[in-house]
């Protein structure tokens, strides 16, 4: 089965938890409730990035999201149109964002925390970014169903 | 967003959305900003019924922890699913202490 859904919305926090039940609805019969988990998650901190470090904040700019339901994996696309993200966030380690001292309250991150949860939660993420457009491509893959 | 309960000195709030997200997180941050400015230094964050936190939401309990600072402490009851989950893979797990739930959580500040 493959078969593929575009939804848009807003440059709106308000409304990302909209489009974020819409897919993880889409990927119910395919992924466990973790996975579920990890697809809602990743979802919404990229479009939450997109809206607050892309579009900083304002409304009325677009965002897309492309998902594509395939026999073995799910791919989920966040397409938007603001300036790209700077290289020194892509390149820092998911791993070092919560490598923190936890007995230092001055070093428990309050923030950019949400590449490294995406990088976490989902199997592959890629980033292009092209003349007119981002795209933040995440894949999970379905785990095969035990007898 | 939340409701307030004083048991032992301990004040137990609870989040009244299912959601604490990117949205939510600066009206969180200000009641709970309120709640500690008020002179609660002693916190129960009652999560039971919240089923989604993301990295904001989380941001803006780390920002009341050093609101409260070293004197003061913050425990979270009730957290599961995804919400505890979240807790364990940021390894925020070891800056919260993490109760099953409120009674558990007063007993042990209390204690």
């Amino acid at each position: 089965m493959v078969s593929s859904i575009s939804l848009s919305i807003d440059s709106d926090l308000d409304k990302v938890s909209l489009l974020a039940r819409a897919v993880r609805a889409l990927c119910e019969d395919l992924l466990g409730p973790d996975d579920q988990d990890a697809v809602e998650l990743s979802l919404v901190e990229a479009i939450n990035n997109v809206i607050k470090h892309g579009y900083h904040g304002e409304r009325g700019k677009d965002v897309q999201v492309a998902v594509g339901l395939q026999a073995d994996q799910v791919v989920i696309e966040v397409i938007d149109h603001a300036p790209p993200m700077p290289a020194q966030v892509l390149d820092k380690a998911p791993e070092d964002t919560f490598a923190f001292d936890e007995a230092d309250l001055a070093d428990i991150p309050e923030g950019g925390m949400g590449l490294a949860l995406i990088r976490m939660n989902m199997d592959e993420v890629e980033y292009h970014s092209g003349d007119s457009e981002n795209r933040l491509r995440m894949v999970k893959r379905i785990a095969p169903r035990s007898q | 967003m939340l409701s307030t309960d004083l048991r032992d000195n301990i004040l137990v709030v609870r989040v009244e959305e299912k959601r604490i997200d990117a949205s939510k997180a600066p009206a969180f941050k200000d009641e709970m900003t309120r709640c500690i400015d008020s002179g609660q230094n002693q916190i129960v964050l009652d999560l039971s019924y919240v089923d989604f936190v993301d990295s904001s939401g989380l941001g803006a309990l780390v920002s009341c922890l050093k609101r409260l600072g070293p004197r003061g402490s913050l425990a979270v009851a009730g957290a599961t699913g995804a919400v505890s989950r979240l807790f364990t893979l940021t390894r925020m797990d070891r800056v919260f202490v993490l109760h099953p739930n409120v009674d558990a959580a007063v007993e042990q500040l209390s204690a």
